[in-house]
């Protein structure tokens, strides 16, 4: 079975919410993201969110925006981000990765999509392309990886059904209007669209964008299947990028762990 | 009366291969309302006499098709004719397509208006409809633009709308254009994007298509009664590709028309360094369509290089990628330095002041008159009048204020 419908499985079963964290690969260095993976890990994270960098990320507010940047000065491609998951994998076979980004550089390496294998990447989520269209169409297949799709606040009743079914892996509840990093969450709104999904479909419904403080990431993990942490700590990776003290995200990474549980 | 001839895009946007919907998530909404709306108003009586009204006796249409002696004569073969959208309020065609944005919006009780900008020439026509509505208003501008511009951003200002200076990747068209659809992400209920050329997801490329294509249909009558027949070619410069997309699209069907979009060749097509993807691109998605693009092996979208703001855009509107393939229109790249040749040539031959868009098809007229027949009838698009670019032309020239 798919590693990342496995473990959500898994973390269901036991009455237990999945905390995603998300960092974008190569920012800013390869080596570090590696590392970061690990701390990540280390912290009670239990699915990992590598962000594909891309020159135009229309969905992202200025924190990852300029995380994309940097990694793009580093020239990061899409090869060099599964060579480092093979990387990852030597040490670390158990949690999932999810590569996140833009269709344009996964139809570009569409060769190298067709390719992952068992021990790689295990869904791949694609911002730019609605959810009830299919990757297939655009050459993203592989039994290997499964896809989510997202479901927003401005999604109608009859498309929640189509997309949700056409999610493999989980489904990305966007919390706002709003590009990544945004704030102002209406937790009432949120909880009520997460139950609307839930009745048309099984699949774990996460919670993401704009989720930065514990008692958010405590309300909303109460009403969804877990959640997406992203800005907040694409920031405290670029505060420490220099001296390379990620103690600060790890604490930040158990506290929401706890706020969840 | 309806506003389009073709069958092209299909149920789901596209044009062939090329166009699409590709956005977040939180945007379908928003599309599938404004095709909604606009699919039932564009054979709603009211609202088309209600965009004709406005085209007359607010943007001053229809623009003349001049016969240009001296280029003619300079020339020395053909007739050159120019249809003169310089002439319409607000100095370009832009305005034909902001008009009929702005009916939509009013339709659809939208209160806020959002716009990306290259040129200024888009900014300005919408901040000119959004002033004549009342309604709140926001252009996005790279910053390397508001620089080259600056006459339009004080324009856009003088009008009431509030200019929003983009810093991000190349500080251009391409960036302002991320960062107004991320404005419609997070603003989504109340605010009305207006696309300036043929280009992002579906519809807006058919929309802005539909608005300009009163040009085209211009041509064809004034064609008629000036000089009795069809034209041999139309020439018009393609970045959005909204212009050429205007006065290419009546002609589609007929046949003996040439239908030539001139791209930005910058340094030339062959240093890479330009903004002419149909012709040194490859398909690509880029702001929500799938069309010729500027992207290297990683698909990361490269950066672009052209004198000419508005047409310094590294894709181009999805249309015009389907009429390349079929081979219905050609598109060929005039360099920087061809450009600003012709800027002086048309000024001192013609007394027009072409803006430095219009100037890259003026240039492509000296291989063009020699290949066609001396017979020939071509008409140029005069997309847009010149006075923003003096600045930009008095800089390479070293004159200083
Ligand atoms: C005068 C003029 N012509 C042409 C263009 C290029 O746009 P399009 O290709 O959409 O006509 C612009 C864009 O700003 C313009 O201002």
């Amino acid at each position: 079975m798919n590693r990342l419908t496995s473990k959500l499985q898994n973390l269901k079963e036991n009455k237990k919410k999945a905390l995603v964290a998300y960092l974008v690969a190569g920012d800013p260095d390869l080596d570090t993201t590696l590392d970061l993976m690990h701390l990540f890990v280390d912290s009670g994270v239990d699915v990992i969110e590598i962000g594909v960098p891309f020159t135009d990320p229309i969905a992202e507010g200025p924190t990852i925006q300029k995380a994309h940047d940097r990694a793009l000065k580093n020239n990061i491609s899409l090869k060099m981000i599964l060579e480092l998951v093979d990387k990852f994998r030597e040490t670390n076979t158990e949690t999932p990765i999810v590569l996140m980004g833009y269709l344009n550089t996964f139809i570009s390496h569409i060769d190298l999509v067709q390719s992952i294998g068992e021990n790689s990447a295990d869904s791949i989520l694609v911002v730019d392309v609605p959810g009830e269209l299919n990757l297939q169409t655009y050459g993203i297949t592989n039994p290997n990886i499964n896809t989510i799709s997202l479901i927003s606040p401005t999604t109608k009743d009859d498309r929640v059904e189509s997309i949700a079914k056409n999610s493999t892996g989980f489904i990305y509840y966007v919390t706002l209007r709003g590009v990544t990093g945004s704030s102002n969450l209406n937790i009432e709104e949120i909880k009520n669209n997460i139950q609307k999904i839930q009745q048309y479909s099984d699949a774990p419904t996460m919670a993401g964008f704009g989720i930065k403080s514990v008692e958010d990431a405590s309300t909303l993990a109460a009403c969804s299947d877990g959640i997406v942490i992203g800005s907040s700590i694409v920031e405290m990776i670029a505060d420490e990028s220099k001296t390379k003290e990620f103690g600060r995200i790890g604490e930040y990474l158990r506290e929401m762990k706890t706020a969840i549980s | 009366m309806t506003f389009s001839n073709s069958n092209f895009p299909d149920k789901e946007g596209f044009y062939g291969e090329y166009g699409g919907k590709f956005v977040p998530e939180t945007l379908m909404y928003a599309l599938e309302e404004l095709e909604n709306t606009y699919n039932k108003l564009k054979d709603n009586k009211d609202f088309i006499d209600e965009f004709y009204k406005d085209l007359s006796h607010f943007v001053g249409r229809p623009s003349p098709l001049y016969f240009a002696q001296r280029l003619t004569d300079h020339y020395k073969s053909g007739s050159i004719w120019l249809k003169r959208e310089d002439l319409n309020h607000t100095g370009a065609h832009k305005i034909n397509n902001t008009v009929g944005q702005i009916l939509l919006a009013k339709y659809m009780g939208k209160k806020r208006i959002i716009a990306e900008t290259g040129a200024g020439q888009h900014g300005v026509a919408t901040a000119t409809v959004a002033a004549r509505l009342g309604l709140e208003c926001h252009i996005y501008m790279g910053a390397e633009d508001v620089r080259r511009q600056s006459l339009n951003v004080y324009r856009i200002k003088l009008l009431g709308a509030n200019v929003h200076p983009v810093d991000s990747g190349s500080a251009t068209l391409k960036d302002a254009l991320n960062e107004a659809l991320r404005d419609w992400v997070t603003n989504v209920e109340d605010t009305y994007y207006i696309i300036g050329s043929v280009t992002g997801p579906h519809p807006y490329p058919m929309i802005v298509r539909d608005f300009n294509s009163v040009v085209g249909k211009e041509v064809i009558e004034q064609s008629k009664d000036l000089f009795g027949k069809m034209p041999d070619a139309v020439v018009a410069c393609v970045g959005g590709g909204s212009n050429a997309m205007g006065i290419f699209h009546p002609f589609i069907d007929i046949k003996e028309t040439r239908l030539i979009g001139v791209e930005a060749g910058g340094e030339g097509v062959s240093t890479g360094e330009h903004a002419a993807p149909l012709n040194d691109g490859t398909p690509g998605v880029l702001h929500g369509a799938r069309s010729y693009l500027m992207q290297d092996e990683s698909g990361q979208v490269k950066d672009t290089k052209s004198v000419s703001a508005g047409l310094d855009y590294p894709g181009v509107g999805p249309e015009h990628s389907w009429l390349k393939d079929i081979g219905r229109a050609e598109y060929v790249a005039v360099s920087d330095d061809d450009a600003l040749k012709a800027f002086h040539e048309v000024t001192e031959l013609e007394g027009i002041m072409p803006a430095l868009e219009t100037a890259h098809a003026f240039a492509y007229l000296e291989p063009l008159m020699k290949e066609l027949d001396s017979s020939a009838n071509v008409v140029v698009n005069v997309s847009g009048r010149g006075d923003k670019d003096i600045n930009t032309v008095a800089e390479i020239d070293g004159i200083e204020f």
